[in-house]
């Protein structure tokens, strides 16, 4: 028996014979971190994260290269363990100089991902951005106009020369803007009632924000204001000019229209109890604000007119009067925030003289720099290094002067800034009408008594500043179930602060309700670069182009005498989506992926620990595709080897030693001038960050939705995931599929992608006027095709599907055909001349997943690295796991393959090779006579007209001699598990004929491990046969003629007549011109065909001709009519791929088209009155019903060839998506060559 | 091509002791490594020219026909003979006569003199440091004496070039006893029998995993000789290859045999030109005698040796690293298991044994198992080569057998300390390093710890390939943790986290502290990284490397105090925690510091008290090795 007994953790444990532990622990639930352990690879120990104990054994062991054994005691998880993992995480991350995230992010109190919504506002995606912000921040469109924006502050931008940071904030409004006034603005979806009831106590920022954030949890939530209107400091304390009502009302209403509600004029303690609430709420948030003014703080400031800040700014908008200060002279005394608010509003108030006076330099006022700017535009005069010390009032007790002193700056003090310290003897008077204090607040906690008489348990507290005391982590009070945020608990601060601290609050307040532990999130593990060093200028300058700041256009000041809003934001998404280029992207675009993070957050590693010399490299950034990040690299060259042990092409290596290794392209070259093939594996394979997709958009990273399918290029139908966000994809990753078993996938999947997001795309319907094509609706256009398909013979039409389509679009196009235009003219460019030769190919094919038992694998006549890679993936895997030789027949001199093969066989016709070589068998009578007997038809007549061919003249041809195919002839006939693998884009469809004739005569036809494998160029290349798309086949690939299938149509489609007319040479035709009517469907045979004038040319010779594509092509540009076709994963339906594989995929994305291209066909067929299926869904059961019955007695037949013909007439298997990734590829690795 | 009998052999050999029994004196010259550098090659020449002057008749080739002839001299050159510091070694058979430190102007004088005349020349002897004895040869020679050289055995006595002088000292008999007479199965026993260890380190039964490999499947095996040594200061195997390469080609065929491997690589550093133009020779020469190749001796086994040049990376002399390096890989570690009897070269089964085990390999199927367990202690059987280095009085190769002690070792073979200090006490004893980088040091209380396996590991050090570093009182202890530690992390292949990283961390914590930069927490830091390093690393490099540094910290703690928290260095030798002062009471003025200087710190006027500007001293101790009143203070 294969069971072995181990005991894992105290469990015994039946485990396989030769297992790792790695994989025994993860089949019974005990997840071992590894950072250098892929599935694909053979285990290689280097980060040694995975360690385990096993008991009697000295030193830990690593579990992905530790092989289980009889006994044996495992300890996975243990504090010996931990501490090694967390030792081998803290040595990583001591060399790991790099950002998970942007100084932006990080400094931002509420933690606002700054570079994921401006990648939104790059790509016009503004409900997406605005969504992204209110995770966090609820109020966007007023952060956006008054942010002290500390992420500006900590920018990177800041270092380059143009030393500005990124307009974060005015991309911010500009995005929150567009969202509030469209309509459909973005709407946060509220789970179902949780039955809880919370009050929140004020209406400003800090309890608007907590509304939002327990809303969203599902509670009930009341707040309850002692203002007429909502906004606190907000509305009360900033002044229009800076944030207008409208503004402010739209994004409270945005928190009402959830559902909050908001009872005004109600002020605890005073009108309202707690005593009610506590009955009729199971908690409370307290989020008062800090409002009290203070005064001057000098004798005599009780003077009248003179003020403080927060009045007079309140009373302004409570009763909706400015002050009239004309002809006055105004001193505001401070240097935040509040003072340029009032000394800006005094100016708009229209006094004479505007000063402000304020006791250190302008270098240290914690003012908004932009403000301090501005004021000056309107006027204000700055009196620095002065402070008042009497107020000196007139009879009537009015304010008449001001006695100041002048100070100068001594010592830095305990915030950093330079004390000021009073010049002796410097006093001196200022004459002025006004003084207005702006030098702090306080908090009013008038209540406490009114909640601590009231409460049963706990008490509520104030701190020694006369704020609410909290903990500062939870924001918890005194009383469990009471909680504060905002400036009622830390004191005057700004908006966004009160905006995080109203996260943590509803969070806690959500635990407290919900019966869990209270306590703040996790704090995850953040690799920064300024652990290393202080980022200085030098690291940024002349690594990023320059690009200077799109400034934020201001209302010009002489016209600001009013308190019409100053900042007009930007005009267009131009400039929003320009400024947003200037993001230098700090932040880790794997930051939702990283291992490395996922396990130092588990672990609380610590990147300081180990703190020492780190290896700092540029970034590669030479490969259009792959970029390469050693910063990022933690060396576990999974990178390295799944280029060597899966793909072969041996691109990448290790340079130096010890501390100083790093991953490089081999020989010191740009990836693209190595061995490279672009499949991108290395990047699936990298744990971390340091191996990403070089892309031309602006990432995010954000979290993205998943859309998962089936591959559209070739014939292997591989499984991916389309990562996006609302269509918008960003990214392509294998799945673990029926065929791609280890979920890899190549270069087409995971870079050709970008047609998914290219805004050209077709979505209505175009018909031609003259030289333009307008739009038309689809009702419209189907009449047009009715009308003409009406008008002419019926076999005056032609209709054309491409390989790529689904197998249901192929029923119904054929459908149409048949039943609706009353034709079997239907066919595919893409096996136009050749179809026949090629029906046997995928008969009885070596099933891929066999490859690995191969004794040995022929290449003949195949790209596979290029064209159909994972097969090639398994091949390679194949030869290097388990040693299995490869050898490769081409008539290519500079065959990519190969570096990749044990052995080469030039030759110069691939059908004259085959041929000679079943001369060759047959003649020294080597064929399997048991198996043709039993097997196979025709095997005679094929035998005597071969023989009658000269055999010299065969192997002259194949231009090869003749001993090579004599002893090629010999070993291939001997090999016991010979895989013969061949592509049709490469063969002629006789020579593939000739291989097929080949294998049966060997008898090596369907036997396990042994046999061929076809390739064919497209994902649905086989639906071609299978569906019906041809003039002699229907559904089943059987002939129109069978009298079983023509009963079939006849009652699935309802009609009494089928066509008749049998002329099945459709390319003769077509350079006869003998169709009027040409439609074709998902092919751009004029883009693709190898002599594109000839093509041109049929085309030309036809009346009307009617394309369906994604955009446009060569051959739709030559179109009457084009229609819209939609994407594989905005239907759903079935490939077939070349091993009789079908695999569905589910619609998983709505377009934004009336009808999608199923729908197309369903509503044309209708126009003809066929019945038949309405719903797209159903197409596939008519398809089945359609189906013959399975036969297993027939024979394979061998079919004499003449010549070597019928070679293909279009590249790219006649797909313009094909075309269009390959003429990039080209085009984007020349490019990078020039550079 | 024509394979070699049993008779052959025999043959070869009395031909060639007929040839030398008409030999009336043997000239050894030593042209081992050491030797070859202070000119043993000009010391041959001069020895022909000599001879051709003095009319003697003179042999260089015994191959050759050679008349008989009562003057005939026979001029050889051998590998090294392990006095290396006492080179070029000049010796005089039969009367067993060495000189030492000869030169090639001293040729004719000893052809003259000793030769002709059959005088010593006294000046030529060797004299006896600590009781200024002269000794006449090697076997009044403490050095020698004192030894069991088995292994080396003949290594400094027969010419390395010559496979018929091997032969003639019974070379390749017991290999033929090997093909001819054993099976595979009885030649494992034996060497299980014999309790040989590996040499390389590691210390693991050879004979068991010979037993493993041969009961391996595969279709293919190899044996490979591990000539990669890299331990700075260890020349164990380069001698045996230099001196006696057939030696190891007997031993190779021996394991092939054991195994049934018909392929064998001999794995040499590419340093060691010698060895590797030796070994090819050597390979070479059992080829065209029909010893290799096929056929050999008559079996239906075929042998080919191929010698591989390593491109000089340390971490190659790790088995499963030096693997992949033939196979043209990087050299790299690989885990083990599989080790490489079950999966070795190109994937098949392979046996991997360093060039001193394969050398000893002849000597017990020649002897017999019993022979070689007769010798050492109960878990470590035979001989051991050291590479003896350091502050002793005799430095060079040594052979003794397992089971002496330190102390004996040091004080009678290696002679003791006899520096002495300015003021002319003999410098005392500190701590022997053992096992190269990445072993360990032993402190003067543990000098009776006897030298097996065993015995060293529970001292903390390991026995690894033989290198031994005597240190004296004037040895910082935390700086040779970095000495060592330093070259095992440049040498690290940068795969595993903890050896590529942790061991670059440990070594800036230690330069901190030689720096005088030292913090608090760094012993500890230190012994952190340590524990985990040798717990969580991939290969022996790794796992061994926090050794010099456990060691330190187990027996010299107290020093890495002093430079943390004194921010001294006991020793003085860390150049930043020390400052060179000079007692104006004992300074005469006599200028000579002050000449000395480099960078002219030192002020004074002649017959004045001299001072040494601090800010311009860069601390070379120009001055104190200088002044003869002892005048300069290192504080």
């Amino acid at each position: 028996m294969n069971d072995i007994n181990v005991v894992l953790n105290g469990k015994n444990i039946k485990g396989n014979k030769g297992e790792y532990i790695l994989s025994l622990a993860k089949r019974n639930g005990f997840e071992i971190p590894s950072l250098c352990f892929d599935e694909r690879l053979d285990p290689y120990s280097s980060c040694f994260v995975c360690v385990v104990e096993i008991e009697g054994m000295k030193n830990l062991q690593p579990a992905c290269s530790t092989r289980i054994m009889e006994g044996m005691k495992i300890n996975t998880i243990n504090e010996k363990v931990f501490k090694a993992r967390k030792t081998a995480l803290e040595l990583l991350l001591s060399n790991h100089y790099a950002d998970c995230l942007g100084p932006c992010k990080q400094t931002c109190p509420a933690g606002v991902d700054v570079q994921g919504y401006i990648s939104y506002i790059e790509k016009g995606m503004y409900h997406e951005a605005v969504a992204l912000i209110k995770e966090t921040n609820p109020l966007p469109a007023i952060c956006g106009r008054v942010c002290v924006r500390p992420c500006e502050v900590a920018c990177r931008r800041n270092l380059l020369n143009e030393g500005t940071a990124v307009g974060i904030d005015y991309m911010k409004r500009f995005a929150a803007d567009y969202d509030l006034f469209s309509s459909n603005k973005y709407k946060p979806s509220i789970p179902a009632a949780t039955g809880k009831k919370i009050a929140i106590i004020g209406a400003g920022p800090g309890g608007l924000s907590a509304a939002f954030f327990l809303r969203k949890y599902g509670h009930e939530v009341d707040i309850y204001e002692a203002a007429p209107l909502a906004g606190g400091w907000l509305r009360y304390g900033i002044p229009e000019y800076r944030l207008p009502n409208d503004i402010l009302q739209k994004e409270v209403d945005n928190i009402t229209e959830m559902g909050v509600r908001i009872f005004f004029n109600q002020k605890l303690g005073e009108n309202i109890s707690y005593k009610t609430l506590k009955n009729k709420y199971d908690s409370l948030v307290l989020a008062i604000g800090s409002q009290k003014g203070t005064s001057i703080g000098c004798e005599g400031d009780d003077a009248i007119n003179c003020l403080s800040g927060i009045d007079f700014l309140k009373a302004m908008e409570l009763s909706g009067k400015r002050y009239d200060f004309k002809g006055k002279t105004v001193a505001v005394v401070g240097g935040g925030n509040t003072a340029m608010d009032c000394c800006r509003s005094s100016i708009r108030c229209g006094a004479k003289k505007v000063y402000v006076i304020y006791r250190r330099t302008e270098k240290e006022m914690p003012a908004n720099p932009i403000e301090i700017h501005e004021s000056k535009l309107e006027g204000v005069e700055y009196i620095f290094l002065t402070a008042p010390v009497k107020v000196n009032k007139d009879k009537e007790g009015k304010i008449k002067s001001m006695t100041c002193v002048k100070m100068e700056l001594g010592e830095p003090d305990a915030s950093g800034r330079r004390r000021p310290v009073v010049v002796e003897g410097s006093e001196f008077n200022m004459e002025m009408d006004y003084a207005i204090a702006a030098i702090g607040q306080k908090t009013n906690i008038n209540f406490l008594e009114d909640i601590n008489t009231n409460c049963d348990k706990g008490e509520l507290n104030a701190t020694k500043w006369g704020d609410v005391d909290a903990n500062p982590l939870t924001l918890q009070t005194g009383i469990a179930s009471v909680f504060a945020c905002g400036d009622g608990v830390s004191g005057p601060a700004t908006l966004i602060q009160a905006v995080a601290q109203a996260k943590i609050a509803s969070l806690s307040c959500h635990q407290y309700l919900t019966n869990l532990p209270i306590q703040p999130l996790q704090k995850e593990f953040i690799s920064k670069k300024d652990n290393f060093k202080l980022q200085i200028a030098e690291d940024y300058v002349g690594k990023f182009l320059t690009q200077m700041r799109e400034e934020m256009p201001t209302l010009n000041p002489k016209e600001r005498n009013n308190f019409k809003e100053v900042e007009l934001g930007y005009k267009n998404e131009k400039i929003a989506q320009h400024e947003a280029a200037r993001c230098l992207e700090c932040g880790c675009v794997e930051y939702y992926d990283c291992d490395l993070k996922k396990y130092a957050t588990e672990y609380g590693a610590e990147q300081n620990k180990f703190q020492g010399k780190y290896n700092e490299s540029p970034v590669d950034f030479h490969h259009p595709f792959i970029e390469i990040d050693n910063n990022k690299c933690v060396l576990c060259s999974r990178c390295i080897r799944i280029c060597k042990e899966v793909v072969g092409a041996n691109a990448l290596g290790l340079v130096n030693r010890g501390f100083d290794t790093y991953v490089a392209p081999s020989m010191g070259k740009r990836l693209q001038d190595t061995t490279c093939e672009s499949c991108g594996l290395c990047i699936s394979a990298c744990p971390t960050g340091a191996i990403t997709e070089n892309v031309l958009f602006k990432p995010g990273p954000v979290k993205l939705d998943k859309i998962e399918t089936i591959c559209n290029y070739c014939s292997v139908g591989c499984a991916i995931t389309i990562h996006h966000k609302n269509g918008f994809a960003m990214k392509i990753t294998g799945r673990e599929g029926i065929v791609n078993t280890d979920g890899n996938i190549c270069k087409y999947a995971k870079f050709g992608y970008t047609y998914i997001n290219d805004k050209n795309r077709i979505t209505k319907p175009l018909i031609k006027e003259g030289n333009k094509f307008t739009e038309i609706s689809f009702e419209k256009a189907f009449g047009i095709i009715e009308e003409k398909i009406k008008n002419v013979k019926a076999d005056e039409n032609v209709f054309f599907a491409g390989a790529r389509l689904s197998n249901e679009e192929m029923y119904l196009i054929q459908k149409l055909a048949r039943a609706g235009a009353k034709t079997n003219q239907v066919a595919s460019f893409h096996y136009l001349n050749r179809e026949n030769g090629l029906l046997n190919n995928s008969c009885a094919n070596v099933p891929f997943n066999q490859i690995k038992e191969a004794s040995r694998i022929y290449l003949l006549g195949s790209e596979i690295n290029m064209d159909n890679a994972v097969v090639g993936f398994m091949i390679q895997n194949t030869r290097v796991k388990n040693n299995i030789p490869v050898e490769l027949i081409t008539n290519k001199t500079n065959s990519r393959l190969i570096n990749k093969v044990d052995k080469l066989l030039q030759i110069k016709s691939y059908y004259y090779f085959v041929k000679a070589l079943n001369h060759y068998i047959l003649s020294n009578e080597l064929e399997n006579k048991l198996f043709i007997k039993n097997n196979c038809d025709g095997f005679d007549k094929y035998r005597t007209n071969l023989l009658k061919e000269n055999y010299s003249e065969l192997v002259k041809k194949a231009g090869i001699t003749n001993e090579l195919v004599t002893k090629f002839a010999q070993d291939y006939n001997k090999e016991l598990n010979a895989i013969l693998i061949f592509s049709e884009k490469e063969l002629s469809a006789n020579a593939c004929q000739e291989i097929f004739n080949l294998s049966i005569l060997t008898g090596k036809l369907g036997k396990t491990a042994n046999g061929i494998i076809s390739l064919k160029e497209k994902n649905n290349s086989q639906g071609l046969l299978d569906m019906g798309i041809s003039p002699e086949r229907g559904v089943g690939g059987i002939s129109i003629t069978d009298k079983g299938l023509i009963e079939k149509m006849k009652t699935q489609w309802g009609i009494n007549e089928l066509p008749q007319s049998r002329d099945i040479n459709v390319k003769e035709q077509l350079h006869q011109g003998k169709f009027k009517n040409i439609v074709v469907f998902g092919e751009d045979p004029i883009g693709c065909a190898i002599e594109p004038e000839a093509v041109r040319n049929w085309f030309a010779k036809a009346e009307f001709v009617v394309v369906q594509d994604y955009f446009l092509t060569e051959t739709t540009k030559q179109a009457n009519l084009i229609l819209p076709a939609s994407f594989p994963f905005e239907t759903g339906g079935t490939f077939t791929n070349t091993q009789k594989v079908i695999q569905k995929f589910e619609k998983q994305f709505q377009s934004n088209m009336e009808y999608d291209s199923n729908a197309q066909l369903i509503k044309l067929i209708e126009k003809f009155g066929i019945k038949g299926v309405i719903e797209p869904s159903e197409v596939i059961s008519e398809i089945i019903q359609m189906l013959p019955e399975p036969n297993n007695t027939k024979k394979y037949s061998f079919a004499e060839t003449t010549d070597e013909n019928r070679c293909r007439l279009f590249d790219y298997g006649c797909d313009a998506l094909v075309k269009y990734f390959e003429d990039k590829y080209v085009e984007l690795l020349n490019n990078e060559k020039n550079s | 091509m024509k394979y070699i009998s049993k008779k052959d052999i025999e043959d070869i050999k009395e031909r060639y002791l007929k040839k030398a029994s008409l030999i009336h004196k043997h000239i050894v010259i030593c042209a081992g490594t050491g030797c070859i550098a202070n000119g043993s090659l000009l010391v041959y020449q001069a020895m022909i020219e000599a001879l051709e002057v003095t009319g003697l008749s003179k042999v260089v080739d015994l191959t050759l026909d050679i008349h008989e002839d009562d003057n005939s001299v026979y001029l050889s050159r051998s590998g090294c003979q392990g006095f290396c510091a006492q080179g070029p070694l000049v010796t005089i058979f039969p009367d067993e006569i060495m000189y030492v430190k000869v030169k090639p102007e001293d040729a004719l004088e000893i052809i003259q003199k000793t030769l002709v005349k059959k005088e010593l020349i006294d000046r030529l002897l060797y004299i006896n440091p600590s009781n200024e004895e002269i000794s006449k040869g090697p076997s009044e020679i403490p050095f020698y004496n004192q030894q069991n050289r088995l292994v080396l055995g003949e290594c400094g006595k027969v010419d390395p070039e010559s496979i018929e002088e091997y032969i003639s000292h019974g070379g390749y008999i017991a290999a033929e006893k090997a093909f001819n007479q054993l099976t595979d199965k009885e030649i494992c026993d034996m060497i299980l029998q014999s309790g040989l260890r590996g040499r390389g380190g590691g210390g693991f039964s050879t004979g068991q995993k010979w037993e493993l490999t041969r009961l391996a499947q595969s279709d293919k095996k190899y044996v490979i000789c591990n000539g990669d040594e890299g331990d700075p200061g260890a020349f164990m195997d380069r001698s045996l290859m230099e001196g006696n390469p057939h030696r190891i080609v007997e031993g190779i065929m021996i394991a092939a045999k054991a195994i049934n491997a018909d392929e064998a690589y001999v794995y040499v550093r590419a340093e060691y030109p010698l060895a590797v133009k030796r070994m090819k020779k050597a390979i070479e020469d059992a080829h065209k005698m029909g010893i290799l190749g096929s056929h050999v001796f008559g079996s239906k086994q075929h042998i080919n040796i191929h010698v591989m040049e390593g491109a000089g990376a340390f971490v190659c002399g790790e088995e499963t690293a030096l693997i992949g390096s033939i196979e043209g890989h990087r050299g790299m570690p690989n885990r083990k298991p599989p080790y490489p009897s079950q999966k070795g070269l190109f994937g098949k089964s392979t046996v991997i044994n360093n060039v001193e085990t394969l050398a000893t390999v002849p000597l017990i199927i020649k002897n017999g198992p019993e022979w070689i367990n007769s010798i050492g202690t109960e878990k470590s059987k035979g001989t051991k080569i050291f590479a003896l280095t350091g502050h002793v009085a005799n430095t060079g190769l040594i052979e003794v057998p397992f089971g002496t002690t330190l102390r004996e070792i040091i004080y009678n073979v290696g002679g003791g300390i006899v520096d002495k200090t300015v003021s002319g006490e003999t410098i005392k004893f500190k701590a022997v390093q053992m096992g190269g980088p990445s072993g360990g040091c032993i402190p003067e209380h543990l000098l009776d710890t006897i030298v097996d396996y065993d015995s060293v590991i529970a001292t903390g050090a390991i026995m690894g390939s033989g290198g031994l570093v005597v240190m004296d009182e004037n040895t910082c202890m935390v700086d040779m943790a970095r000495f060592f530690l330093d070259f095992t992390q440049k040498e690290s292949c940068g795969k595993c986290t903890f050896c590529r990283i942790g061991s670059k961390r440990m070594l800036e914590i230690l330069l901190r502290i030689t720096q005088g930069e030292g913090k608090q927490g760094d012993i500890e830091l230190l012994e952190e990284l340590s524990e985990q390093i040798t717990k969580s690393s991939l290969c022996g490099l790794g796992q061994t490397a926090p050794n010099p540094v456990l060691t330190t910290l187990k027996y010299f703690k107290h020093e890495y105090e002093a430079h943390i928290r004194d921010k001294k260095c006991p020793a003085k030798k860390c150049k930043p925690l020390i400052t060179y002062e000079i007692n104006s009471g004992k300074c005469t003025g006599c200028t000579a510091c002050k000449k000395a200087c480099p960078v002219s710190a030192i002020s004074g006027e002649r017959k004045l008290p001299h001072l040494i500007d601090q800010s311009l001293c860069t601390k070379c101790g120009m001055c104190y090795s200088k002044c003869k009143f002892q005048a300069i203070t290192i504080g």
